[in-house]
């Protein structure tokens, strides 16, 4: 292996999963000692990409290279031995163990002999590795006593450990490693990065552009599963990099703008004043009926839980919810539901959808009368209404008893959406990135069910999967940042902003 | 976003759908399979008078497995039936002389009135049923015992309950009758309301029925409800045929309870399953029990048997799909 | 035990404050309940009465020890009961009784804690090979310990004449009887395993983050099953010490000790979803739960009340630890 010989190579990485092509042909190089970053939107395939470098996916077809050799990689243990590491989002410590042990899990080598531990050689190991990335943790401190970004250092000081073990120059993985970090911590943890590349490859994954632009030597953006281009970072622009990443949006009208009906209600539908929670403080938020409302915002902005709030499912702690002008509490689910609130959830087959029942049955989950004559199911009454649905929003189904573990993902979510529909009675839809993990065409299709949804009257929350989305989608914008409104941007068809004016106030 | 448009319906779970066949007729197979087993064995098996005896032996195993199941299709289990059946017959012993025919619907209503109270803590402490009904078994079992006295309670006058040792036309005994009412009762219940669905949904992912608005923590204090109310009708077929009622009187019977709940093919792990199911389990392990004596096996095998039983028929309808740790 | 979290973040940063308040806790709660005791009633501050309560825990404390490790690990162990009763036939079958010829002396109880261990294994193995829940498992190998033990107990009840089982409970060293030192040696076993070696750290381990563990390339199975033979030889010397307090093998023998160990680990602060506790932690639980036990009596509450108490302490000590960790949307099996 020479000087130019790539730590790392991807050739033509294929990975299906049902109804979806998460990667197609992807290519990636890593060069030695570069910081490698890695751009693209939400379902563009970078974290079916990482997995399969760490050998928790298998791909269908393709090859990886680790310095020049072809290597097949089935677990992370085999990757681990192959000399590639990855730091993960949801951080992979055992809190209740100490940072040390943590460091030197599944290879403890000196330090335990015959299943019995050695606490001075294990306290030795691991503090050589955390003295590599220069951290001064104390090795025998619990895990989760420490700071997150203390823990992100044991992390990477446990993915270090590879190197003893390939005997190589390791390539380590960064999946969204600054997403949870406050500033002061991301200069720290960039200035761990740059320390890496004395001896090693990374690959760092991030949403915020303008990091990745600072940290990396190199970008490579992907886009629907293939890689879209790379760019030299010296000198880039953040909004050029976005260009690669949206591309050419197919159709013109993929949102279906032109279905979008002007709002007109004076009074708000839905008025929100000062709600507060665990992860959000003080938010305002106005719906009319018929109106769009997107909210954007990075991991962590609390967004997510603002939706579950207002659909009682995540206490609050302060604030006033008002539905057409009346004020209506939300101690659980249940209140919801009856006040004419609707939630479809971003975890569709955990929390959307139960999979073993039918279709019927998922579809008349909460809506009893609609299906009901007193306190008796009327199986006639419930099939008619199950099936006017199914020919309504052209759902595939085999029939109505088809268990609704076995459609395709965009049939699962109109039938979880029809569930709020069959009543009739539905007022405010809160959509939970409704979108995720569905194709092209499915989109589509719950686009345009939203749109007509809004043109019925319904107020629509919407957590969109990308800016693309919210953009195309919204009436109006809220921008979240660190559990507060940051900004509120009008949306109107034929005016929408730019990604860029929303990734301003997002970051 | 370029991602070709792929129609095709989703392959969920194909290859558990065979299994799944095999378990739901495993109660009907193991019955038909033990009949014919135990006629080969003792001929004189078949016959009217030790068929009415099993089934006499059945009735409050029925009654006490057909109220478990449905915590049991919550998601939940419920290991206080027995304990619960136990006070149940101590308080019915103690208060038949006072209350006479009133003393019955009283003592299933104060058991009603204990699953609820169960059932409220599991749901509002948000502890684990396990743990609930565990301290409930152990709770109860303090109370029955300090309430009888440590001793079996006397039953002189026993015409309030002597109704459940009549025979319907001569040959069913009517515990079994009303068992068998019992659990058709609440198959009917289920069948026509939409508690079924409920039930399901609760069991095979709580989460996602509580995002439908289902009203999740009612559906599980409900099915504690009714599983104390047949922990209660078991212990006035016990106290029938006993004429007393005793503070360990029916805690052999959890041990058989859950096996039949679990040879029946409802999952442990909530969800898939029914009440007909279990009434067919109990009579499989009735069987068992009444047919080891028969085919030359040790009654001390019994227990080893509900053991394995346990085990087996829990590893063989466990939906693993849905649980990806296993403690 | 399945419970299936609901999916939230994880808090930023956690202060080891409230931990330390829940160390302190059951040692506290110790001296304050000995003490309101020590107040009420002259009778139970006794010396005699302090030994008595020491010795009472004797076995207690060695079942609790096995179970500890199983709790650790986020798993739960119903089967005390059962293989106690095994392992207490087989060592009043195996050493001199009145039963047959048997005089195999300490290989008879050697014997009887391997009994255990396998039982433990069968438990171990039902949970890795054929992933039923631990509680079911467990359930079903207690039914086969009662069910072994039955067959040993054959109708006739086996007394012991062997000098040495026999002189376990009776004969004291320092004011405290061969037992309560026999336990006093299994806890700091426990201590030392789960301190210092790779089994009691994976156990504990387990307990914290099974995910993370198969992550990092450990294969957790194999832990697994050693925890539970590991308990189980616990719960077969726990039946050899009860042969020895009762002179005689009885089917009963380990009757209620299976939950009597899981409320005094709980109290102690061990938590059924793993990952929190230690031995020590459940030697104190296992001393609050007979000062409560033997307290109680003393004041003239009736002693059939035991059970009870215990099942509402472990309700109420449950409860207490779960309240911080409440979420709505959470699912608790």
């Amino acid at each position: 292996m020479n000087a130019s010989t790539p730590a790392l190579e991807v050739r033509g990485l294929v990975k299906h999963y049902p109804g979806v092509k998460a990667l197609d042909g992807v290519d990636l190089i890593v060069r030695q000692n570069e910081v490698l970053g890695l751009a693209g939107e939400n379902g563009a395939g970078k974290s079916t990409l990482l997995k399969a470098l760490v050998g928790l996916v298998t791909p269908d077809a393709g090859e990886i290279y680790v310095r020049g050799e072809q290597v097949k990689l089935r677990s992370v243990v085999d990757a681990a031995d192959h000399g590639i590491g990855m730091v993960f989002q949801e951080q992979s410590l055992v809190p209740n163990l100490t940072a040390a042990e943590n460091i030197v899990l599944g290879s403890e080598g000196a330090a335990v002999r015959r299943g019995v531990y050695r606490w001075d050689t294990m306290r030795r190991l691991a503090q050589e590795q955390l003295d590599k990335i220069g951290s001064d943790i104390d090795p025998l401190a619990r895990t989760d006593t420490l700071t997150f970004a203390d823990r992100q250092m044991v992390e990477i000081a446990k993915v270090l450990r590879i190197e003893e073990r390939s005997q190589h120059p390791p390539v380590i993985i960064l999946d969204e490693p600054t997403s949870v970090l406050e500033s002061k911590e991301i200069e720290t943890l960039f200035a761990q990065i740059r320390r890496l590349r004395e001896f090693a490859s990374v690959i760092f994954v991030s949403h915020r552009l303008d990091e990745v632009l600072d940290v990396c030597d190199r970008v490579t953006v992907l886009r629907g599963g293939q890689s879209a281009g790379e760019v030299a970072t010296a000198g880039a622009e953040p909004g050029e990099l976005h260009r690669m990443m949206i591309g050419s949006t197919g159709s013109d009208d993929h949102y279906h703008e032109n279905a979008a009906a002007p709002v007109t209600a004076a009074e708000p539908r839905l008025s929100v004043r000062g709600m507060s929670g665990k992860t959000f403080h003080g938010i305002d938020l106005d719906v009319a009926a018929g109106e769009i409302v997107a909210i954007v915002g990075v991991h962590g902005s609390g967004r997510e839980d603002v939706c579950r709030a207002l659909f009682g499912a995540e206490p609050t702690t302060a604030g006033e919810i008002r539905m057409d002008g009346k004020k209506i509490d939300l101690p659980g689910t249940r209140a919801a539901c009856a006040a004419g609130i609707g939630y479809v959830p971003a975890e569709r087959k955990i929390e959307g959808m139960v999979g073993p029942m039918s279709v019927a049955e998922n579809m008349t989950l909460t809506k009893q009368r609609a299906r009901c004559t007193g306190p008796f199911v009327a199986p006639r009454k419930q099939a008619g209404l199950v099936d006017r649905w199914i020919e309504r929003l052209s759902i595939r189904t085999p029939g109505r008893d088809t268990a609704i573990g076995r459609l395709s993902g965009g049939n699962q979510q109109k039938v979880v959406l029809a569930r709020w529909l069959v009543a009739g009675d539905i007022r405010l839809l809160l959509l939970d990135h409704p979108t995720r993990g569905l194709d092209i065409g499915a989109r589509s299709e719950v686009y345009r069910l939203m749109r007509e949804l809004a043109a019925s009257g319904v107020a629509t929350v919407l957590l969109a999967d990308s800016l693309e989305e919210a953009i195309g989608m919204a009436d109006r914008i809220l921008v979240m940042n660190d559990g507060r409104v940051a900004a509120e941007i009008a949306c109107p068809s034929g005016g929408k902003p730019s990604p860029l004016d929303l990734v301003k106030e997002m970051v | 976003m370029s991602i070709p448009v792929a129609l095709q319906p989703a392959t969920v779970s194909a290859k558990a759908r065979p299994a799944r066949r095999l378990t739901g007729f495993m109660p009907i197979i193991a019955l038909a399979v033990l009949v014919a087993a135990l006629t080969v064995a003792d001929p004189g098996f078949l016959t009217q008078r030790s068929l009415t005896a099993a089934s006499r032996t059945a009735a409050p195993l029925i009654v006490l497995a057909a109220g478990a199941t449905l915590v049991v299709l919550c998601g939940g289990i419920d290991l206080s039936i027995a304990a619960l059946a136990s006070l149940s017959t101590v308080l019915l012993a103690l208060w038949l002389p006072d209350l006479g025919g009133l003393a019955t619907p009283v003592v299933v209503l104060v058991a009603t009135v204990i699953g609820a109270v169960q059932g409220t803590a599991h749901v509002l402490l948000r502890i684990p049923s396990f743990i609930v009904t565990l301290g409930g078994l152990s709770i109860l079992s303090a109370v029955a015992l300090v309430v009888s006295g440590a001793g079996t309670v006397r039953v002189v006058d026993d015409s309030a309950v002597k109704w459940l040792d009549l025979y319907v036309g001569g040959y069913v005994p009517m515990s079994f009758a009303v068992a068998v009412v019992v659990v058709a009762l609440i198959a009917l219940v289920l069948r026509v309301t939409p508690l079924h669905s409920w039930i399901s949904a609760t069991g095979y992912s709580e989460s996602a029925a509580r995002l439908a608005g289902t009203p999740v923590d009612l559906v599980k204090v409900g099915a504690f409800c009714v599983s104390g109310a047949c922990a209660g009708l078991a212990a006035v077929m016990l106290v029938s045929r006993q004429f007393s009622g005793g503070p360990t009187m029916a805690d052999n019977l959890l041990l058989p309870a859950v096996a039949a709940i679990v040879v029946g093919g409802t999952a442990i792990t909530g969800g898939h399953g029914s009440v007909w199911r279990s009434l067919a389990g109990a009579l499989v392990v009735t069987l068992l029990r009444v047919g080891l004596p028969i085919v030359g096996v040790p009654s001390a095998y019994e227990q080893i048997l509900y053991g394995v039983i346990i085990v087996v028929a829990v590893a063989l309808t466990l939906d693993r799909s849905r649980v990806s740790i296993i403690k | 035990m399945t419970v299936t979290a609901g999916v939230t973040a994880a808090p930023r940063r956690r202060t080891r404050r409230g931990a330390a308040f829940r160390d302190a806790g059951p040692p506290v709660a110790l001296v304050v309940i000995f003490g309101i005791f020590a107040a009420l009633s002259p009778q139970f501050r006794s010396v005699d009465n302090v030994q008595n309560i020491v010795d009472a825990a004797a076995v207690l404390a060695v079942v609790t020890c096995g179970i500890t490790f199983v709790l650790m690990m986020g798993s739960i162990d119903l089967s005390a009961a059962g293989v106690m009763g095994a392992a207490a036939l087989t060592v009043s079958l195996l050493v001199a009784n009145n039963r047959n010829d048997n005089d195999f002396g300490l290989l008879g109880i050697l014997v009887a804690v391997l009994l255990g261990c396998a039982f433990g294994c069968l438990s171990g193995l039902a949970l890795v090979l054929l992933k039923v829940p631990s509680f079911m498992a467990t359930l079903g190998v207690s039914a086969v310990g009662l069910g072994v033990a039955t067959l040993l107990f054959a109708g006739v009840q086996p007394n012991i004449s062997d000098t040495m089982l026999k002189g376990w409970a009776i004969e004291r060293f320092l004011g405290f009887s061969y037992l309560t030192w026999i336990a006093a040696a299994c806890v700091l076993v426990g201590w030392l395993v789960q301190r210092y070696t790779r089994l009691g750290r994976y156990a504990f381990a387990i307990g914290g983050a099974e995910e993370v563990l198969t992550l990092s390339g450990v294969r957790v199975k194999p832990y697994k099953i050693a925890v539970f033979a590991l308990a189980g030889a616990f719960y077969g010397l726990g039946g050899v010490m009860v042969t020895s307090q009762l002179g005689a093998g009885l089917v009963q023998a380990g009757d209620g000790y299976d939950f009597s160990a899981i409320t005094a680990a709980v109290v102690g602060g061990t938590l059924l979803t793993g990952g929190r506790g230690g031995v020590l932690h459940s030697a104190v639980g296992v001393l609050l739960v007979m000062v409560l036990t033997n307290g109680l009596v003393q004041v003239g509450v009736s002693p059939y009340w035991q059970g009870g108490v215990e099942g509402l302490i472990v309700v109420a000590a449950v409860a207490a630890a779960v309240i911080p960790q409440r979420r709505r949307n959470q699912v608790v099996k």
